[in-house]
């Protein structure tokens, strides 16, 4: 199987990481500021919407008996805005003690910012095939046409 | 049978149920995925706004058959 081309001095590693750290910058590095727009006002939204939500106590890093929190490890699929989150959340919940767990809306805005985490996989799979196979999409379309 | 599904939808409707907050995150799911198969705006938005509709639908039917389900057994 050969290397993924790289189209225009742009790589698709790079479309990747850069998807990863902030969601949309690899479609703007690809050229697609619109879908980068959108993907970032998706995905940082609905993370911000989690936090809100669920009283800003929803991405922690570990739980009450030091084990990694499963659900930040999916928050983590929005790599850039969660680590910066994690920090300030964690305050929030200390802050907040185990009153925290008596909000029945935390549940609702932990699975915003897992789901923001997924989407934002999906999305740096999309930044990586846009530039690794620029003609998939276009042969896709014409098939649909057809 | 009418009253499980007169209780389904009455509980389904009360303003303080989290189930609410499951329409904005199925749109942005929604909008997100279709954006990543397709580039022409308009069918992103027609075939989202469809994915939204099967997806709510669907999850509406499994709701009820599941709640009748639970209330025969």
């Amino acid at each position: 199987m050969s290397a993924p081309a790289t189209i225009g001095g742009s790589s698709p590693i790079a479309a990747f990481v850069l998807a990863w750290a902030i969601p949309g910058a690899g479609h703007a590095y690809a050229g697609h500021w619109g879908k980068a727009a959108l993907f970032f006002g998706c995905i940082t939204g609905l993370l911000l919407a989690g936090m809100l939500i669920g009283g800003g106590t929803v991405i922690i890093h570990r739980d009450t008996q030091g084990h990694v929190e499963l659900w930040w490890m999916a928050q983590m699929g929005a790599g850039g805005p969660t680590v910066a989150l994690t920090p300030i959340s964690e305050y929030l919940a200390a802050r907040a003690g185990a009153d925290i767990y008596a909000n029945r809306f935390r549940e609702v805005g932990t699975l915003y910012a897992a789901v923001a985490g997924f989407l934002n996989v999906l999305v740096m799979m999309d930044a990586y095939v846009k530039l690794a196979y620029p003609h998939r999409k276009r042969d896709e379309e014409e098939k649909e046409k057809a | 049978m009418g009253e499980a599904l007169r209780n389904f939808f009455e509980h389904l409707l009360v303003l303080s149920n989290p189930l609410w907050l499951y329409y904005p995150l199925c749109a942005v799911a929604a909008v997100v995925y279709k954006a990543t198969k397709f580039d022409d705006p308009r069918k992103i938005a027609r075939s989202a706004l469809h994915f939204f509709l099967s997806v709510t639908v669907g999850m509406i039917v499994l709701g009820v058959v599941f709640y009748v389900l639970s209330r025969v057994f």
